[in-house]
């Protein structure tokens, strides 16, 4: 029995310039907090009784468990804090060599994929508090807390209720490897600045994980082309240009601009593409590299990422399994 | 966003300029050649020039008690800052005003303030004025995380969301209310989430890199100028001196880690980095623009001290606006 | 432009005297506007700006949150950046929520900014007892303003010093309060149709006399006059002077005044204590000390917060009684 559950809460997801640029609004971290409280608590009810946590600049999850009733033990994991993803890259390291069964992670792509830098085939519940999310689910805290908790006890078991998702391996040239979730984009743009992709004038290439047309961001952008679902084993290329169709898509929240696309082909998987600078390399959203001009770096789609708990999935086994079936004794509150 | 060249340089020169101004005024104030107190802008130039590259001279400001920087990146003239600082009467407010009142109506500077919180609610009366007068000039106030506290925030931001008025609200959250630390005088962590709360699109920027500041402020202003309202802009930036005066290590509200941590992110050599790698400044040029504002800065300050003080009847002057002007 | 004389005079209520003043100002200047809680649908909720939006539209005629100091700042900002505003506080209390921007911004950014800024700006307010509107709905605070360099305060005594003062503050270039006392808003008198002004730091010889002179403002004008019938019935021929501008104030006539009746008396429905007329007092002491037969006398309020009851508020409100008995008590002092 047992089971340990991890908790990442970013503070900072869900405020960037999209907010202005765009029509997403803002995630506050009070909700944060609440979300926080209602997973620990639905991991608590099915018998989590250790939460191992990121202590965030912002002090989510340290004021998520002021006055909490929940009869466990709450540790904070000491990481240098930088107010940065390193925060996050750090603690998801330190939870890999804690054995940490199952984390629970609030944000957005960002966040997950800074999460995966540092323990790439993490066990991950994601609850999305970001901006264009495609990687984390909406779903309710509560809910999260419980399966996230039903895995780590073992009740039901991570094969049966995971995936592992793809991911886009970037390596760059002379420099540090980078990684994606979802996209990765090359940007005809000479400085990160404000971070997030909105200016679609300014993108050349993407090399995507997922093609989804239900999403928001530059995944819809090959999606609403040429879906390619997660299940499936490839990815997709995207040259972005004049010259070739032209597809509608929502590149941030209630944003649709036309993109010309040049060319979009499948990718199998562990397919190379190279690209060059002069640029900045986007990464599930938010601008992260730049590239020299002349500097190369080669682009990987694999099935090596995050193994991501299905919420729903590991609900109904449970269900079925009659997890949730009270005794005689327990319902009287003996 | 397309940055260009001449954008780029001009950022780094509004910086240096700032930084040079203050580090020198710092000088004076220790050895007690200005008189009172200064509050000094230095680590969050990129602000400021973020911001002021953007605006022309008719688009107004409401500033803060730390005040110079903003004045000097709009453009403001030395020598009559200098000159303020040291009440003459060749000043900006003729030695009436001093540092915490600095201002260039010409430039649009609707003054540097000594209350704390006072600019939300004249920047948006500025804004009004110009909707009113039909002009597509936008307001932007600067305030700091103290004045977020403030009721006066509040008012401002609530009524320039009601009126989609031209103003854009620039928070630059260095961290620290005069001595105390933000956790120690807000609940919230994020300024900008208050935005939701008024109606208005809240965002964060790295306050330290001025381009990001600039592609967020521009987004900002385009959409204040066009009429769609005003924006909460919250820049993440860093006070290296203290409250008041130069200092800023070895002080019992922080960690000198800290503060090197911060000067690590300098503003101007995060620029200059750039500048150099993408070919467009090279170490020597800097170091020329440098000398340059040293310069600029020094002669300022020779003015301010040739300058006569005003005479003992310029007291009761001022006061009243008279048919005589 | 300025008609100083009235060449047609007809009898308009104070409120409607306001309103008047308003709507012709805004026709004159197309920069003044108005801004502030109900002024615009709702016409104020003392009637002062009725029918102006329905002329001038919501641009003009703006309401606002219940935010005094954003509805000050947003006065101030427009002040000086071109326009000539017209700033409605409903009720005089609510000064306290924006004094930074009264006190601290709009009174000395001119001298501050070395004489540069102009703020052409009129605050505009209701003061006084008299409605059992209790403790924060009555005040007279208008001796705090006076003590501010870079303000000009008005105290109108009727509809045509209502007028005529309003006028003059909205076209004068610098903050003028205009404080208005809500029990005179019924009053009605001769108000010229024309736009005219009453020149700022005059006072008016409301009723020449010869042997004592009441300096009154606001409501305490038509008090004093009444006060100075029943007076001459003892054979004092009493000089009523209504002041009209408190800054500046016109010592010149007060003080010619008392070197001629040699006794004064001040009177305002402010408590006493620290009131304006302690200043008045202390100005003609200072001017006219040799000229004194008597210690110059005061008539306001007792030292306590308007109450509620109509019996405590009668209790609390100087009136003609108080300042014939005041007279009389200094009378029977004097050498």
């Amino acid at each position: 029995m047992g089971g340990v559950v991890g908790i990442v809460a970013n503070p900072a997801s869900g405020k960037d310039i999209r907010r202005l640029v765009a029509h997403a609004s803002v995630f506050d971290n009070r909700e944060k907090r609440s979300i926080v409280r209602r997973a620990i608590l639905g991991a608590n009810a099915v018998g989590i009784e250790r939460f191992v946590y990121l202590p965030d600049s912002h002090g989510i999850v340290l004021s998520a468990l002021e006055d909490l009733d929940a009869d466990a033990e709450f540790e904070a994991l000491d990481s240098p804090e930088t107010g940065t993803a390193l925060d996050t890259m750090r603690v998801a390291a330190a939870m890999r060599e804690r054995d940490v069964d199952v984390v629970i992670t609030l944000g957005g792509d960002g966040t997950n994929r800074a999460f995966a830098l540092g323990w790439r085939d993490a066990p991950l519940v994601a609850v999305s508090t970001g901006t264009n999310n495609v990687f984390p689910k909406m779903v309710e805290g509560t809910i999260a807390g419980a399966a996230a908790g039903l895995v780590a006890t073992r009740a039901v078991s991570l094969q049966e209720a995971s995936r592992q998702v793809k991911a886009v391996h970037v390596e760059i040239e002379r420099e540090r490897d980078d990684l994606a979730l979802i996209d990765a984009v090359l940007l005809d743009e000479p400085f990160v600045g404000a971070k997030a992709v909105w200016d679609i004038r300014r993108v050349r290439t993407l090399v995507l994980a997922r093609a989804e047309p239900a999403a928001v961001g530059m995944s819809a952008i090959g999606g609403l082309l040429q879906p390619v679902p997660e299940s499936a084993d490839g990815g997709l290329l995207v040259e972005v240009g004049a010259g070739g169709s032209e597809v509608l898509a929502p590149i941030a929240p209630g944003l649709y601009v036309p993109v010309g696309v040049r060319e979009a082909r499948a990718l199998g998987l562990d397919e190379r593409v190279e690209i060059r600078g002069p640029g900045v390399i986007a990464l599930d959203g938010e601008r992260e590299r730049r590239l020299a001009p002349g500097q190369s770096a080669r682009l990987t789609v694999r099935r090596d990422g995050p193994r991501v708990i299905d919420v729903a999935l590991t609900m109904r086994l449970a269900a079925c399994r009659g997890l949730f079936r009270m005794t005689q004794g327990e319902a009287d509150g003996d | 966003m397309e940055i260009s060249r001449e954008t780029l340089l001009d950022m780094h020169r509004r910086m240096v300029r700032i930084r040079t101004f203050e580090e020198e005024a710092g000088k004076l104030m220790e050895s007690g050649k200005v008189p009172g107190a200064l509050h000094l802008y230095v680590g969050e130039e990129a602000v400021a020039a973020g911001v002021m590259t953007h605006l022309r001279d008719q688009d107004q400001i409401t500033s803060t008690h730390r005040g110079h920087g903003h004045l000097v990146a709009k453009g403001g003239d030395l020598k009559k800052m200098y000159a303020e600082l040291y009440g003459r009467v060749t000043g900006y407010c003729k030695g009436k005003g001093g540092s915490m009142h600095i201002c260039d109506l010409d430039l649009g500077m609707l003054g540097a303030n000594g209350i704390v919180g006072a600019g939300p609610v004249i920047a948006i009366g500025a804004a009004f004025s110009n909707r009113y007068r039909k002009t597509d000039n936008v307001t932007v106030c600067f305030f700091g995380d103290g004045a977020s506290n403030e009721g006066t925030f509040h008012e401002a931001a609530n009524m320039a969301a009601l009126y989609k008025l031209p103003v854009v609200f620039v928070c630059e959250n260095n961290g620290f209310g005069e001595f105390t630390r933000q956790e120690r005088h807000q609940a919230v962590h994020d300024i900008a989430d208050r935005a939701a709360g008024y109606g208005m699109p809240g965002v964060i920027v790295d306050g330290m890199d001025a381009i990001a500041v600039h592609e967020a402020a521009g987004e900002a202003i385009a959409r204040a100028r066009r009429g769609l309202g005003p924006t909460l802009l919250e820049c993440k930036t860093y006070r290296y001196f203290d409250h008041v005066g130069v200092r800023g290590m070895g002080v019992i509200y922080r960690d000198d880690s800290e503060v090197l941590e911060w000067r690590k992110r300098d503003p101007i050599e995060l620029m200059e980095s750039r500048l150099a790698e993408q070919g467009i400044l090279s170490a020597d040029e800097a170091a020329a623009i440098r000398a340059g504002f040293l310069a600029e800065v020094r002669e300022a300050i020779a003015f301010a001290e040739a300058s006569p003080f005003p005479a003992p009847e310029a007291l009761m002057e001022d006061i009243y606006t008279t048919a005589a002007g | 432009m300025t008609t100083t004389e009235a060449p047609v005079a007809r009898e308009l209520t104070y409120v409607a005297a306001v309103g008047e003043a308003f709507g012709q100002l805004m026709r004159e200047d197309p920069n003044v506007f108005i801004c502030g809680e109900d002024v615009s649908l709702y016409g104020s909720v003392f009637g002062v700006t009725r029918g102006l939006l329905a002329e001038f539209g919501p641009e003009r005629v703006v309401d606002t949150p219940i935010s005094e100091s954003g509805i000050m700042g947003l006065g101030l900002g427009a002040a000086a950046t071109g326009l000539r505003p017209i700033v409605d506080i409903m009720f005089m209390d609510f000064m306290t929520v924006c004094m930074d921007e009264i006190v601290n911004q709009i009174a000395k950014m001119k001298y501050m900014f070395g004489g540069k800024a102009v703020l052409p700006l009129t605050i505009h307010t209701m003061a006084g007892a008299g409605s059992s509107m209790a403790a924060q709905h009555s005040q007279s605070l208008e001796a705090w303003f006076c003590h501010v360099p870079g303000l000009k305060v008005v105290m109108p005594s009727g509809p045509y010093e209502a007028k005529g003062l309003l006028v003059a503050a909205v076209r004068d270039d610098n903050p003028v309060m205009v404080i208005n006392t809500k029990t005179l808003l019924g009053m009605r008198a001769e108000v010229p149709e024309a736009l005219y002004e009453i020149p700022l730091g005059k006072a008016n010889v409301v009723r020449p006399g010869t042997n004592f002179t009441i300096v009154a403002i606001g409501r305490m004008v038509s008090e004093s006059l009444k006060a100075a019938e029943t007076l001459a019935a003892d054979g004092l021929d009493v000089e009523v002077i209504d002041p009209r501008t408190l800054q500046p104030f016109d010592t010149e006539t007060v003080v010619a005044s008392v070197r001629k009746t040699h006794r004064a008396l001040i009177a305002h429905e402010a408590v006493r204590f620290g009131g304006i007329g302690a200043e008045f007092a202390a100005q003609i002491q200072e001017e006219a000390f040799d000229h004194l037969d008597a210690p110059v006398g005061r008539v306001g309020a007792p030292f306590s917060p308007v109450p509620f009851s109509p019996v405590l508020e009668k209790e609390y409100m100087p009136n003609a009684d108080r300042i014939v008995s005041e007279v009389r008590r200094i009378l029977g002092k004097q050498a």
